[in-house]
């Protein structure tokens, strides 16, 4: 069984983006790093492999040169090789072209199953994964807690997380899987993964190359700050938080 | 040579793996401080930092390490100081394996290096004795062939965790400091190195009773004609000084990003307590010069130091000649000894009378900062070595 796992290099939350004069993002100064819930599909992959249930581990991302560092990282952890599908303006990489990208990429490589992250932490869509999904035809399982394939007949059964609790699904395979928290805990790199990981092959095209031409349906015109948080209050006694919940935030009833 | 440093991928790689190989012990930080102030050895951090390939870092590939280099122990180094849990036998360890590296045979490098790049073998280290601590030459614990073996006998002392160690890496005498000045050989000549089990018949550990560095005790280690296998040779017998002086660098750079760490850890709890703090009116202790600027001083100190201690490791790693990282190790553990002692001074400060309160965790580090103004070699002697080989100036002593 071959997997493709997606990997997205995206702004440390814990960085403050500045506004420029003309309402643009300055992220100069803010550091990078792997998708957290990138992580959580890499590592079910790898999983998989150790188990020699996957065969083969393909870590795809569709980014910018630079990129090629959270494509190591995520190597580092484990997989065979990379593919990075270079888009040096990620301004113009709404998720419906990271999805027509990556559905380039399933074409090309085959997989049969595709694990992404179920959101990444900068824009928080949660939509690649859906529209891949549809794109390619295949069927869907989002927000995984549970993975277990069952390559030789062809399925597998994911335990997804929804509003009310959770609910096992059973996907026909090649399928879409999307990762959530509860999936696994990944694991992090040690320095024999982080030697292997430079010695592996990590092969750059581009959209062209495969043959997609993308155009961002949305595009990002300005930004402002969110209004600055009043300083909150204390209460005395739970009786008094429901009152005030209840009476002046009318919140609940 | 670069005065940048800009990390490599790579090293953010290692940095970063070492901040969440620390996540995941943060539920139980409290749980795990209390017991480096009861001494106690790490055994399940030491396992994961194993298990990560840290005790491998400075172990070639084909005996089964990742030759990654001192500065990702410098980075294992810092991070654990920062978390408030950091053990000596990491830097013992890698600094005893430093000497194999150098110093051993092909057979002895692969009986005992993929032991300890695994982590299954922690090893402490045995030079200072009661007459010979500054002046290594000086030493009189003898090793005497018989067969192909040798036998011990002499007294070390202060030898750190040497309870926890699976072996300790022995400096003893194999021609007398009378045979070499009768001989007229260098007296750097007749030092062998021996890696002895502290459980074997013959040697005897009786704890010190010592202040400083959490997490470890300190023993007197007796030998009483104790048996060690000319196998657990480092090199050749008579040979040892070299591979040995090899090994002292890197021992003074991660004290150093020990340090550094430390400070780390002091600044976090001043600076929390500090922003919160309130004695007079409403203005937190913190928005007080004579509490801010200190604080202040110290994250100089503490860049400063961390800069110098990251040109030491690049220069480790690159090879530089032995002298010139001499040079860059001792000036970054000379500027870290002043640091640590300045941190944890500001800090209890800063804390007023908590600063005293064992619960907080503070004052416990007072003695552990200041030792390394005294050991593993003292301010003075860094001075001497710096004056003569940067100032030209002629040795004292
Ligand atoms: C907590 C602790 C842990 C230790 N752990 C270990 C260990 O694991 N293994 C080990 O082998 N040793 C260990 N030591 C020993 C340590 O390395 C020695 O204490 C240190 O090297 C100093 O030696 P000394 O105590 O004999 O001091 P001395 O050599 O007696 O020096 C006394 C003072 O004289 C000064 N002095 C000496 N010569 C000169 C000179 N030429 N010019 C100027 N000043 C001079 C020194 O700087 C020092 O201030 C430890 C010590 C302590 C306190
Ligand atoms: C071992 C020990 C024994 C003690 N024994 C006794 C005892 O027997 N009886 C007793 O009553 N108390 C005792 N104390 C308490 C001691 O007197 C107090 O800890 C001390 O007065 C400091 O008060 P604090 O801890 O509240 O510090 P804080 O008042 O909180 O001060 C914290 C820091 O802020 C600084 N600071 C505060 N205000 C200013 C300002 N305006 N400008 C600049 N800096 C400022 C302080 O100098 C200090 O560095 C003891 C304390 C200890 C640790």
């Amino acid at each position: 069984m071959k997997i493709l796992a997606t990997v997205k290099r995206v702004f440390d939350t814990d960085g403050k983006p500045k506004l420029t004069a003309d309402a643009k993002l300055d992220v100069s100064s803010i550091d990078c790093k792997l998708n957290p819930f990138d992580e959580y599909g890499v590592e079910e992959a790898v999983r998989l492999q150790e188990k020699g249930i996957a065969t083969e581990v393909v870590i795809c991302c569709v980014g910018p040169e630079e990129a090629q560092k959270e494509m190591r990282t995520a190597l580092a952890m484990g997989g065979d090789r990379g593919l990075l599908v270079k888009v040096d303006n990620t301004e113009s990489l709404d998720t419906l072209s990271i999805a027509k990208i990556l559905a380039a990429v399933v074409k090309k490589e085959k997989p049969d199953l595709v694990i992404l992250g179920k959101l990444s932490t900068d824009s928080e869509n949660n939509q690649v994964g859906q529209m891949l999904a549809e794109l390619t035809g295949y069927p869907q399982a989002t927000f995984a807690f549970k993975l277990t394939p069952d390559a030789a007949g062809g399925w597998a059964i994911v335990g997804r997380e929804v509003d009310g609790g959770t609910s096992d699904v059973k996907v026909k395979l090649p399928a879409v899987i999307t990762a959530d928290l509860r999936l696994n805990e990944p694991r992090y790199a040690s320095l024999p993964g982080i030697m292997k990981a430079k010695k592996k092959p990590l092969e750059i095209t581009t959209p062209e190359a495969l043959g997609v031409s993308v155009k961002p349906a949305i595009v990002g015109i300005g930004y402002e700050l969110p209004p600055a948080r009043k300083a909150g209050i204390k209460v005395a006694s739970v009786a008094e938080l429901v009152d005030k919940l209840k009476n002046e935030a009318k919140v609940i009833s | 040579m670069s005065l940048c440093f800009d990390l490599g991928e790579e090293q953010l790689m290692v940095r970063d793996g070492v901040r969440k190989l620390l996540a995941r012990f943060a539920p139980r930080r409290r749980e795990l401080r209390q017991a480096m102030y009861r001494r106690e050895f790490p055994t399940e951090l030491w396992a994961a930092v194993a298990d990560a390939g840290f005790m491998g870092a400075m172990i070639p590939e084909a005996y089964g390490g990742t030759n990654m280099g001192i500065m990702s122990m410098v980075f294992l180094s810092e991070e654990m100081a920062a978390f408030g849990v950091s053990h000596p036998l990491f830097a013992l360890t890698s600094m005893d394996a430093l000497c194999i590296v150098r110093g051993a045979s092909e057979e002895m490098k692969r009986a005992w290096l993929p032991e300890i790049a695994a982590g299954r073998r922690k090893l402490a280290f045995a030079v200072t004795e009661a007459d010979a601590g500054t002046n290594t030459f000086r030493i009189s614990t003898m090793a005497k062939r018989d067969g192909d073996s040798f036998l011990l006998t002499g007294e070390k002392q202060w030898i750190t965790a040497a309870d926890c160690a699976d072996y300790i890496l022995v400096v003893a005498r194999t021609t007398s400091r009378h045979d070499c000045d009768a001989l007229g050989l260098p007296r750097a000549h007749g030092l062998t190195l021996f890696l002895v089990d502290p459980r074997a018949e013959g040697v005897t550990l009786t704890p010190m009773a010592t202040g400083s560095i959490e997490g470890a005790r300190q023993f007197t280690v007796t030998f009483d004609n104790a048996r060690v296998p000319a196998e657990n040779i480092i090199g050749e017998v008579d040979q040892g000084a070299l591979p040995l002086f090899l090994a002292l660098n890197p021992e003074r750079i991660l004290i150093a990003a020990t340090i550094v760490g430390v400070t780390e850890y002091c600044l976090e709890i001043a600076c929390d307590y500090a922003r919160e703090r309130k004695v007079f009116r409403n203005a937190p202790i913190g928005s007080y010069q004579a509490i801010q600027h200190p604080l202040a001083q110290v994250k100089i100190q503490q860049e400063a130091t961390r800069l110098m201690t990251w040109r030491a490791a690049t220069s480790f790693d690159r090879g530089d000649d032995l002298a010139q990282t001499g040079v860059w190790s001792n000036m970054a553990k000379y500027m870290a000894s002043d640091l640590g002692v300045f941190a944890v001074d500001r800090t209890i400060q800063t804390l007023g009378g908590n600063g005293f309160d064992q619960e907080i965790g503070v004052i416990q580090l007072w003695e552990g900062m200041r030792l390394f103004k005294t050991a593993p070699i003292s301010n003075e002697m860094i001075l001497n070595f710096l004056a003569e080989q940067t100032l030209g100036l002629p040795r004292s002593y």
